[in-house]
């Protein structure tokens, strides 16, 4: 029951959440609109770092430093225009080589 | 927005069609970097105490992060309220994406805005608001493709079990694709300050719970992007 009810408050939250500025879209302000969009990345660069700063690999030492390294990277060729796919691919590449040479290291 | 976001102009339903593909085929690349993620939450959808309403939730919650996180305080035992409470927190963001488009859809029906509000998560509101013309084409291709394929995915999870949980390095997979996303908006002097300073507060406040984290995220974030508005 526990579950249901969470659930079930969460998921009508959410969506008037989505919703409502939406739906009240010919009332809201164009300044309200840039301001909310600065917040919206700012919420998702808080999402990136804080699952960086949280990520354990328990494999491999310093782990969550060296997923860190690797963002990095894959955040620059981002930056510099590279296509999504290359610059994750890059970031993952990264973390895996590094995490074999600290495996090493250790 | 990349700039003082602006109303649409209509556009030819030929050229609506190819915004919509144009969407479906930036997030298809996208949504192949959300395989682990959903499969971790399918994994944690299976070890629910009710896997049916934790695997509803897929739908009704729609948002990975938030569902995971529900999940989680709810294994902890600390009941329904505190699970809504944190989920609530998490998904306040949705909020701020929805008044983010606002402008781009004042003159759409009723139901289009509400098409597009039940789609409406992170992946689709950054690649639109990643272009500098973001149709609303564009939009629904990228948010309908991800709505098809996430329940899909986190099935896939809940029948595999814990199989991804055991490749740790897949898990930085939606991350660094969630910044990738985000970073080329940097180029705009505010959301650069706001990003800078909503990740040192997300680094400081790591060990919070996330709702509060990405509260005070958004607070830092929103302070910096105003001064450097003010500042320029």
């Amino acid at each position: 029951m526990n579950v249901v009810l969470a659930v079930a408050v969460v998921g009508t939250g959410s969506l008037l959440l989505r919703a409502l500025p939406l739906l009240l879209s010919r009332r809201l302000p164009d300044r309200l609109s840039l301001l909310a969009s600065w917040v919206g990345a700012s919420m998702l660069a808080g999402f990136t770092v804080r699952a960086l700063a949280r990520f354990h690999d328990p494999a491999v030492p310093a782990s969550a430093a060296l997923a860190a390294v690797a963002a990095t990277l894959s955040f620059g060729l981002a930056y510099a225009g590279r296509p999504v796919v290359v610059s994750v691919g890059a970031g993952i590449a990264a973390y895996l080589v590094l995490a074999s040479a600290a495996a090493l290291l250790v | 927005m990349t700039g003082p976001p602006t109303a649409p102009t209509r556009r030819p339903a030929s050229s609506a069609r190819t915004d919509f593909a144009v969407g479906v085929g930036a997030m298809s690349a996208v949504t192949v970097a959300y395989l682990p993620f959903g499969l971790l939450v399918g994994a944690a959808v299976a070890s629910s105490a009710d896997p049916v309403a934790a695997w509803a939730a897929t739908w009704v919650i729609y948002g990975g992060a938030a569902h995971l996180a529900v999940l989680e305080v709810l294994a902890q035992g600390s009941g329904w309220a505190a699970a809504a409470a944190v989920g609530l927190l998490v998904n306040v963001r949705l909020a701020a994406y929805s008044t983010a488009m606002a402008p781009r859809w004042r003159d759409a029906s009723a139901r289009a805005k509400l098409l597009a509000a039940v789609m409406l998560t992170d992946a689709p509101w950054a690649l639109a608001n990643a272009r500098p013309v973001a149709t609303r084409g564009y939009y629904l291709g990228a948010a309908s493709t991800l709505f098809v394929a996430w329940p899909v995915i986190v099935t896939l999870g809940a029948a595999s079990g814990g199989l991804v949980s055991a490749l740790a390095a897949l898990a930085l997979v939606p991350v660094l694709t969630l910044g990738a996303v985000v970073v080329p908006q940097l180029r705009q002097r505010p959301v650069a300050w706001g990003v800078a300073a909503a990740a040192i507060s997300a680094a400081a406040t790591a060990r919070l719970d996330a709702g509060a984290s990405l509260l005070l995220c958004a607070a830092a974030g929103l302070g910096a992007a105003l001064y450097a508005e003010r500042r320029s």
